[in-house]
């Protein structure tokens, strides 16, 4: 038996191999591709950020008043773009309610906000950098896609003000707890889609994120979704976000010539 | 025995990571990827604009007959990250470029790689797969 399961491994594992050389070679009409091009398609993931990870590894700076900096300017965390269910901690699912089940598994691509240069709101992430400025009172977010934006966390001790009209990235206040930041946001429209298979919520979304600096190099943060509109619990989800050295936040104004959105008649993602 | 496994969801793995998507699309939902193909011809137009950069080549096929294509490239952000400049590409060359196809059966593609008329390759994709 033992046997048996091994050689099913080893063929399954050549039939892997094989369709991995297929797809490499079935493209390109025989040409080589250069390295680091995807032979799917679209290249590879955040190619154009990895040679801009800060390659130290020495402790995470500390402002003036003793806090941890987390100043800089930050790498997307895999995980938060296509699928947040990868996010999770292993074996874990979403615990969607049947219907924003249903309605995920009716959603189409097209129909995805961020196809027509909407904002994604939280979780989900861009394949662009995001910077941090830090001051005692207020920390801001500079976002450069999928739309430039910011957002904007109050560490003034006030609390969310009351009859909030619903945005895309809602009301933010933060506090200290030891070294970790952590963000309260309320205040959420129910337009954005969690990531590209369009996990969805309503207004009653609550999110908790906890961002801590591990090191000179790499941010942690956790996310937890509370929903009860569209989710049977809380449940949280893991990124670490690299630092990025020797590139800036550049100009990203989808809407400028976005021709794709009628093209795109796909129903996978 | 473990070690076989582990290498069996490697193997695995490298297909899922195949996967491709774009910054604010989705990239199998509109080009089909197993229709890739290598197109030869002159560039008429280049914008250098957001979400994606684009140029149009003319392209001639046996017969004589010219049709323009519309590339898409990644965002003029991520291509700075690249190594792209805007003037990389520019109206007259002569160039190659591997593309995957619309879905549509429209003449837009996914620009991939981009032979320029100095010979340079350029990888012209972006995919985070985070998508």
């Amino acid at each position: 038996m033992r046997k048996y399961l091994a050689r099913s491994i080893v063929t399954a594992l050549s039939v892997a191999a094989l369709l991995t050389l297929s797809a490499t070679s079935a493209i390109g009409q025989g040409q080589p591709e250069p390295p680091g091009v995807n032979p799917a398609g679209g290249g590879v993931p955040m190619r154009s950020l990895e040679r801009l990870k800060a390659k130290s590894s020495g402790p995470a700076p500390r402002t003036a008043n003793g806090k941890p900096d987390l100043s800089g300017l930050w790498g997307p965390a895999p995980n938060f773009g296509r699928d947040i269910s990868a996010a999770l901690k292993a074996g874990e699912k979403l615990p969607l309610q049947p219907w924003a089940l249903k309605l995920t598994q009716e959603r189409l691509p097209k129909d995805d906000p961020e196809a027509s240069c909407l904002p994604a709101g939280i979780p989900r992430m861009s394949p662009f950098p995001w910077k941090i400025i830090q001051t005692p009172q207020l920390i801001v977010f500079l976002i450069e896609g999928n739309v430039h934006t910011y957002r904007q966390i109050f560490l003034d001790g006030s609390g969310h003000p009351k009859d909030l009209d619903p945005t895309w990235y809602g009301d933010s206040r933060g506090t200290w707890q030891g070294d970790t930041l952590v963000v309260d946001t309320v205040g959420f429209n129910d337009k954005f889609w969690f990531d590209g298979l369009g996990h969805p919520h309503t207004e009653k979304l609550h999110i908790i994120e906890r961002y801590r600096r591990l090191d000179f190099g790499h941010l942690d943060f956790e996310v937890t979704i509370d929903d009860p509109g569209a989710y049977t619990r809380p449940f949280t989800m893991y990124g670490q976000s690299p630092l990025l050295q020797n590139t800036e936040i550049m100009e990203y104004f989808c809407v400028e010539n976005n021709q794709d959105v009628s093209h795109i008649i796909g129903k996978t993602r | 025995m473990k070690a076989k496994l582990g290498l069996l969801v490697g193997g695995m793995g490298l297909l899922v990571a195949a996967l491709p998507a774009l910054a604010h699309h989705a990239f199998v939902a509109q080009y089909d990827a197993s229709k890739s193909t290598t197109l030869h011809g002159v560039v008429t137009k280049v914008e250098w604009t957001n979400p994606h950069a684009r140029f149009y080549v003319d392209v001639k096929d046996k017969s004589g007959k010219v049709t323009n294509w519309n590339l898409e490239l990644a965002s003029p952000n991520a291509l700075r990250r690249l190594g792209w400049t805007r003037d990389i590409l520019k109206v007259s060359d002569q160039v190659s470029v591997l593309v995957a196809p619309a879905k549509d059966g429209t003449k837009m593609a996914n620009a991939r790689t981009v032979t320029l008329a100095d010979g340079r390759k350029m990888v012209a994709g972006l995919a985070p797969d985070q998508q």
